[in-house]
């Protein structure tokens, strides 16, 4: 098996060597690279010199595929692989620089993997073999060689992976402490570190190598600094290396730094790209930027400043909030963890957590995107941070780390402390390195986030407050011993209340910076002391762990001699609560003995300190300037920062009766971290615990506050934080204090006097003191509280937080003009909306408020900015959307009409856009509309009778209503309503109309919006009350003029209008054609339904202008039938017609249409027509005396003369009698037409003629004699004048006798003319003889 | 080639590039895909591996000519036939290696040059990293991937970009008068 695959390997290793073809070449390479791996190491070795041939291969890509053959087989024959590994050194001079690059690629896997195997092979078997330290001999052949090449000359692409090599050697064996968990983690190829061969290891000498590693770092440096003389990539790709070994390896940070911003000052000289160049230091800077390594983050300035300098301010700016945030994250998320294992969290350090969450999702959470990475690598950082302060901890190898299965040597320490507690560690270790600490300090302190600060400071309140609180909240203990012990707690608590007199006094002078000193001061002081005390005696690598009991015990010692008051007892049990001192104990252990020089220096401060304070007289003003003084005067210059800490130890202490609540709810929680902090030391150093618990027992004090006096001590602490303000203006101090404030407020109960306080301090200038921010700060705090804790605690944070929400917003809206924004703005951010709020909220925009005199303080504005206020937090908060809308919609309804306009705009115009809640609106403004409708129905007696007037004035009781209702309707809806006359609008009271007004106009409002919505205002129309009615036309015409007649919708309703609603639509369509033309679409549209469904002519009026004669003159006889005042407006559209075709129909036209109609042909009763007459008539500027003589003579030659000729006739002489000749010729017509043969029209002539005698007389002598006799007959009074005018001889002669005889001015006996006999004539001439003969 | 969102300016330099027959992936570094909305504060969001083809659905549906007009709609269209979703950076290391990046904005470089200081170098293979500044139009985008197409072919052209990628850089600033960066990094 294995001689047959031999020869076949032979056989495509020959192929490869010899073949003629490259493609060949290549695959029996590969072959026989795959038999190789498949067959035994040892095996495959006997061949490795045939393989080992094609190194001379004049092919580049046979050589590139040996060499990663190569690596392959190598790998995995590692034994026999020597011979393979020195081709790879003969091909790093390769002239290819592509074989020379794929060498030093393979090479550097091979590195690894042989120095891996070193390591393991000596960890497991105690030994190393033979091959492989021949095989380590070449690998460190191979790194010189690969070093040669990139200091000498050659391709630059050899160079840069020769550079990278290089980088990977140093990563290698420069130790890491921090690193080692990454590459366990990893635990493929770069498992290697120079960790694990510390231990002695037979070929690898850590010492050396680290030194080789130092001396490559050199290399690089000055290859760095020699840039001028080498290309820009080259360059880059040195910047890169050092860039990322500086942040992998803190140890060479700050080398790595100092030369990278050397050489950002000479970067002038580079050669190559120097943007690009540039660059490159740049992006190393902003990746030093994202570590998060202490050192790393001490020369966060520098590294700013840098980037400043090459106006990468803004993107430094970026990373350092993306940094923060991780740590915060980080922090959380220990946090979070710690949550899931102690069950009762403590309330305080709980907050902060969630005051971040908060926080980071107001923020954008445009993450930046490598943040895992970067997140586990700040986690990582946070270990780090731990192990190295709990050195001793961590030993005492606590179970709990092997729950996470990360790695034994790193238990979760930080599960253990909150990140508050963190904090405080790393401020301690940093203040017990002393000199050099104090600036990281300060640039750590400085980038603390201000909850966390906050925080720090509660936490270390707390601690002192422990052992005062601890009796109380645990009243069941029995504590009597230790306070019969204690000194009268009479005394001590008013020591304690004067003390906090002292804190104002610093608190003015403290930045943040300030702040921190005093609280590093602070540490330092707890630290010191005992150090002090004991220098003499012993040595101080032992002093160490002592501190754990004693320093505190020292420090309230001073602080007794500072006020002269307080007992040994207190001191001892003081001592007990200091545990936090703890971890900085531990670290001090580590930092050089330096400190302890310091501290004897220290120790002398301290006692100048007191003494200058003690000088002072203790009273509190003196106390005040004492320390004041004693921050100023020169000569105790060293000392002022000392003088400053007992100062601020006095402070905390005073501050910590503040925190009773919270250490009591704290109490358990806090005590097993006592326990394990104390335990570690104890398993640590056994002395330690004799120590201790010779400290131990020391009774704890037991300080009494009865509730007035724990009361008084909150507010006199916040008083004074909150006129601290009043001076320090600095904005990083602020936020220090709002978080510090918020965590007070919280802690005192909802004291009415604390927020009025509060709410004065806000007020005081909302905006430029960040009143606003302060208040969300304590808002949110609460907030947090209330979401987070316990039954109890919350329901007490949120009564604090509704008492304190509503109390600042009430007082926002007193103080504050209207137009400020500050309300909505405080409103829309605060994390919870009470219900009381929005009742507040209701009442400013709806409800009357009245002050204390009663008057009604609601004014418009009042109303603009709490509907202003709804608007936004619709807009913003969707949890109280639904709340907010009620609102707005209440007042969109409410009476005052003012008000309701407001909302109405609000919400048509702003809230209806809103797609999430058109449809509330839209139903709510629907079901107004509904209910206005259905109110009224149900009550047919508003609706419909006149008595209703009555009964409403009786119900409303004001007699005034109805009365000025009806005059008040009545202009409102003559304009523009048509049908008034008739109805009776007078009808509707006031009341009435405005309610249906108040209904209605928000669904009007929204119609503007939605056009559509209108067919429903045309569905309800039909059964709308009047007053109803009457609001909707008096709306109708503001939503159809913002419409425009083209809408779709309303050309659609139009079309199709529901019944009943005819009204309206004549509404509409006069609206619509009244100012504008109205489009040829609508008209057809109207004519249609004309047509078609609605065969009232009314809907026609509108368009009637627009028609031609050919088209009015069809409909004129509907429009006849209409009632009058509608045939009026018809009419004056008819005549008035449009601009482009002018009237329809000339007046003359009209007069002639109007008796053209026929009231049997067209079913209109005669009336309608002679009331119609009498219309145009009326218009006697339109009817002039020449329009009817045009009109009359028309229809003088119409056959059969229109039945209501004559009327008009005797009208038109009526009206003008100037018209008179006209008429008589008019008449004579009619005698030539024999108008006796029409009786109507014979009754209508005889009677014009009688009324215009003497003019007619000619006219009646043109009758025939029968005629005449008749005549006369009926008009009697007209024979004496007729004979008379008749008589006169220029007349009488040319009469014929006939006539003559008629009027009896001749005797003969009267004959027959030849007249024609009619049964109508021959009637009448009967009637006439029978006339005569009565005659 | 990459950009923000992995829409306009990579996509159409990606189209331009895969025309000319080069192998080659685009990318965005955003945390989402974002498009531009009705206004300037409302955009569209989306999150990496959303399909183009949805994307043109949804904007269609929302405002068929606003986003004709902008011109959103013919480049998601371009953009589905060049490949099928938006794809993130930093979520694709696995595509790797490529020979050289292509960003166009410098917080994209920034990114691209971080994500990749972060990874394990394991393959030791080095990686041409340059940014060329385009405004994210799309004329200007256009423009660009022209621009980055020259680039890429001057490249092409040299036998090692290593030796002459400073006179290659520097040459095309002078040609085109614009500004380049360039970084090195491994895979």
């Amino acid at each position: 098996m294995a001689g047959a695959s031999r020869d076949q390997a032979l056989a495509l290793l020959a192929a490869a060597n010899n073949h003629g073809d490259l493609a060949v070449k290549l695959s029996s390479l590969r072959q026989a690279k795959d038999i190789l791996l498949a067959v035994h190491p040892s095996f495959a070795a006997e061949l490795f010199p045939y393989l080992v041939e094609l190194q001379s291969s004049p092919e580049t890509l046979v050589r590139k595929s040996l060499i990663e053959a190569i690596e392959e087989i190598g790998l995995k024959a590692m034994e026999h692989s020597s011979i393979l590994v020195s081709v790879l050194l003969v091909f790093l001079r390769d002239g290819d620089s592509i074989i020379a690059k794929q060498s030093i690629v393979s090479g550097t896997n091979f590195f690894c993997s042989v120095l891996e195997e070193l390591a393991l092979q000596f960890h497991r078997h105690g030994k190393v073999e033979r091959w492989l330290e021949e095989l380590w001999v070449w690998m460190v052949k191979l790194k010189d060689a690969v070093l040669a090449i990139a200091l000498g000359p050659g391709p630059f692409g050899v160079k840069i992976l020769a550079m990278k090599f290089l980088e990977t050697y140093v990563l290698h064996f420069t130790s890491d402490a921090n690193d080692f968990e990454k590459s366990s983690i990893e635990g493929s190829g770069r498992a290697f570190n120079i960790s694990w061969v510390v231990g002695g290891h037979p070929v690898l000498d850590p010492a050396s190598l680290m030194s080789d590693a130092n001396r490559i770092i050199g290399v690089l440096l000055t290859l760095l600094q020699s840039a001028s003389s080498l290309s820009g990539c080259l360059t880059i790709t040195v910047v890169n290396c050092l860039a990322a070994i500086a942040r992998k390896r803190p140890h060479h940070y700050n080398t790595v730094l100092s030369a990278l911003l050397d050489f950002d000052s000479s970067i002038e000289m580079v050669k190559g790209h120097s943007a690009s160049v540039q660059y490159s230091l740049r992006t190393a800077f902003l990746g030093f930027l994202r570590c998060t390594c202490p050192t790393i983050m001490e020369s966060r300035d520098r590294l700013l400043r840098a980037l400043r300098s090459m106006n990468a301010g803004d993107a430094a700016d970026q990373v350092i909030r993306q940094v923060d945030k991780m740590m915060k994250n980080n922090e959380r998320a220990s946090r979070d963890a710690r949550l899931g294992r102690d069950d009762p969290p403590s309330s305080q350090l709980s907050v902060p957590g969630d005051l971040f969450r908060k926080r980071s999702m107001h923020q954008d959470n445009e993450e930046p995107t490598n943040g895992h990475g970067m997140t586990s690598k700040r986690i990582r950082y946070g270990h780090n941070m731990h192990s190295a302060s709990h050195v001793q901890m961590s030993d005492s190898g606590q179970d709990c780390a092997s729950a996470n299965g990360v790695s034994p040597k790193v238990p979760l320490l930080d599960n253990d402390l909150t990140p508050v507690e963190q904090m405080i560690a790393m401020i301690c270790a940093l203040v017990a390195e002393g000199e050099r600490g104090a600036e990281s300090l300060e640039i750590l302190i400085s980038q603390i986030h201000p909850d966390l600060l906050a925080d720090i400071i509660v936490t270390n309140m707390k601690q002192f407050s422990k052992v005062l609180s601890s009796p109380i909240g645990f009243g069941n203990l029995p504590v009597s011993g230790q306070t019969g012990s204690s000194s009268s707690p009479a005394t001590a608590a008013p020591t304690i209340t004067m003390q906090s007199s002292v804190l104002p006094a610093q608190v003015p002078f403290s930045t943040a910076a300030a702040t921190s000193m005093a609280h590093s001061e602070m540490s330092t002081v707890i630290n010191l002391p005992p150090d002090s005390k004991r220098d003499p005696r012993r040595d101080p690598r032992r002093l160490d762990p002592r501190r754990v009991g004693v320093p505190v015990g020292l420090q309230s010692v001073h602080m007794v001699e500072d006020t002269g008051a307080i007992q040994a007892e207190f001191d001892g049990s003081i001592s007990l609560s200091k545990p936090p001192s703890l971890p900085v104990v531990t670290s001090v252990e580590n930092t050089s003995t330096s400190l302890v020089s310091k501290t004897e220096g220290d120790d002398k401060i301290l006692k100048n300190a007191l003494i200058s304070e003690t000088d002072q007289p203790i009273s509190r003003e003196e106390l005040l300037d004492g320390a004041k003084e004693v921050d100023h005067i020169p000569e105790i210059g060293a000392t002022s920062d000392a003088a400053l800490s007992p100062a601020r130890t006095i402070d905390e202490d005073s501050a910590a009766p503040e925190s009773l609540d919270i250490a009591v709810a704290d109490g358990a929680d806090t005590s097993p971290l006592i326990e394990t902090d104390q335990h570690s030391p104890a398993r640590s150093n056994t002395y330690v615990s004799e120590e201790t618990s010779i400290d131990l027992p020391l009774p704890p004090p037991y300080v009494e506050l009865t509730e007035d006096q724990k009361i008084r001590l909150k507010k006199l602490a916040l008083e004074r934080i909150i006129d601290s303000y009043v001076y320090s203006r600095e904005t990083d101090c602020s936020h220090t204090r709002m978080a510090l404030l918020a965590r007070l407020v919280a802690q005192i109960d909802g004291d009415e006097d604390v927020v009025v306080m509060l709410q004065k301090h806000v007020l005081l200038d909302y905006q430029g003191q960040k009143g606003h921010e302060l208040v969300l700060h304590i808002l949110y705090h609460l907030h947090a509280l209330m979401i987070s804790d316990s039954v109890e605690h919350s329901s007490f944070a949120a009564v604090v937080y509704e008492k304190f929400l509503l109390a600042v917003v009430k007082s926002l809206l007193e103080k504050l003009p209207a137009s400020d924004k500050s309300f909505s703005k405080l409103l829309g951010e605060v994390p919870l909306l009470p219900d009381s709020a929005l009742k507040l909220l209701d009442d400013l925009c709806s409800s009357d408020v009245t002050d204390q005199h009663g008057k009604v303080l609601r004014d418009r504005e009042r109303v603009t900015q709490g509907l202003g206020a709804v608007w936004s937090l619709i807009l913003g908060r969707p949890l109280n959307r639904q709340a907010c809308l009620n609102i707005a919609l209440k007042c969109a309804v409410h009476s005052q009409d003012d008000i309701r306009t407001k909302a109405i705009r609000l919400v048509a115009n702003k809230l209806y856009l809103l797609s999430y809640i058109s449809e509330n609106i839209q139903q709510y403004a629907t079901d107004m509309l509904l209910s206005a409708v259905n109110q009224h129905i149900s009550d047919p007696e508003l609706s419909q009778s006149g008595s209703s007037d009555q009964r409403l004035e009786a119900e409303t009781g004001s007699l005034e209503t109805s009365v000025s209702g009806s005059q008040i309707s009545e202009p409102g809806t003559s304009e523009n309503d048509p049908m008034k006359g008739s109805q009776s609008v007078q009808n509707i009271s006031t009341v009435e109309f405005h309610q249906a007004q108040r209904l209605i106009s928000l669904f009007f409002a929204l119609c503007t919006k939605k056009p559509n919505l209108l067919q429903l205002v045309f569905n309800i129309y039909g059964r709308a009350p009047k007053a109803v009615k009457q609001a909707i036309h008096r709306h109708i015409p503001i939503i159809i003029g913002a419409l425009g007649p083209l809408y779709p919708e309303l050309l659609s309703i139009i079309s199709d209008p529901p019944e009943g609603s005819e009204n309206l639509l004549t509404q509409v369509l006069k609206i619509l054609t009244e100012e504008k033309t109205p489009t040829p679409h609508l008209i057809a549209i109207v004519k249609h339904l004309y047509e078609t469904k609605l065969k009232d002519a009314t809907i026609l009026i509108p368009m009637l202008s627009l028609l031609s004669r050919n088209e009015v003159l069809p409909i004129f006889p509907r429009l006849i039938d209409l009632p009058l005042d509608k045939f009026q407006d018809a009419l004056a559209n008819i005549l008035q017609g449009s601009a482009h075709t002018g009237p329809a129909l000339t007046p003359a036209e009209v007069l002639v249409a109007i008796h053209d109609i026929s009231p049997e042909k067209d079913g209109i009763a005669l009336k309608k027509i002679t009331e119609a007459c009498s219309a145009c008539f009326e218009q006697r500027t339109v009817f002039t005396p020449q329009v009817l003589a045009k009109a009359l003579n028309q229809m003088v030659d119409h056959t059969p003369l229109p039945l209501l000729f004559m009327r008009t006739v005797i009208q038109a002489i009526d009206a003008y009698p100037t018209l008179v000749d006209f008429v008589m010729e008019i008449l004579s017509k009619l005698v030539s037409k024999q108008v006796w043969r029409m009786p109507k029209l014979w009754v209508g002539f005889l009677k014009c003629v009688s009324q215009t005698q003497p003019h007619s007389f000619r006219v009646l002598l043109q009758l025939p004699a029968p005629q005449l006799e008749s005549a006369l007959n009926k008009h009697a009074n007209l024979r004496g004048p007729l004979s008379a005018y008749a008589s006169q001889p220029s007349i009488k002669s040319s009469l014929p006798r006939s006539i003559l005889i008629v009027l009896g001015l001749v005797n003969e006996p009267h004959m027959q003319q030849s007249h024609p006999p009619s049964s109508l004539h021959s009637s009448d001439t009967s009637s006439s003889v029978h006339g005569a003969t009565l005659t | 080639m990459v950009c923000s969102s992995n829409q306009n300016r990579s996509m159409e330099a990606h189209s331009l590039l895969k025309k000319q027959g080069f192998d080659v992936s685009s990318y965005g570094t955003g945390a989402h895909v974002k498009l531009p909305g009705p206004s300037l504060r409302e955009p569209n969001v989306y999150e990496f591996g959303t399909p183009y083809k949805h994307m043109f659905d949804d904007l269609r549906r929302k405002d068929p000519d606003l986003y004709k007009r902008n011109g959103i709609l013919p480049m998601l269209k371009r953009n589905s036939s060049v490949k099928t979703a938006p794809q993130r950076w930093q979520d694709n290391a696995a595509d790797g290696p490529f020979d050289v990046v292509f960003t166009f904005e410098e917080k994209v470089f920034d990114m691209v040059v971080e994500d990749l200081h972060n990874r394990d170098h394991v393959l030791m293979k080095t990686v041409l990293v340059i940014n060329l500044e385009v405004k994210d139009n799309h004329e200007e985008a256009a423009i660009g991937a022209r621009l980055a197409l020259d680039l890429c072919q001057e490249i092409e052209a040299t036998e090692s970009w290593e030796d002459s990628v400073d006179d290659v850089v520097s040459g095309f600033e002078k040609q085109h008068r614009r500004k380049l960066l360039y970084s090195i990094s491994f895979y």
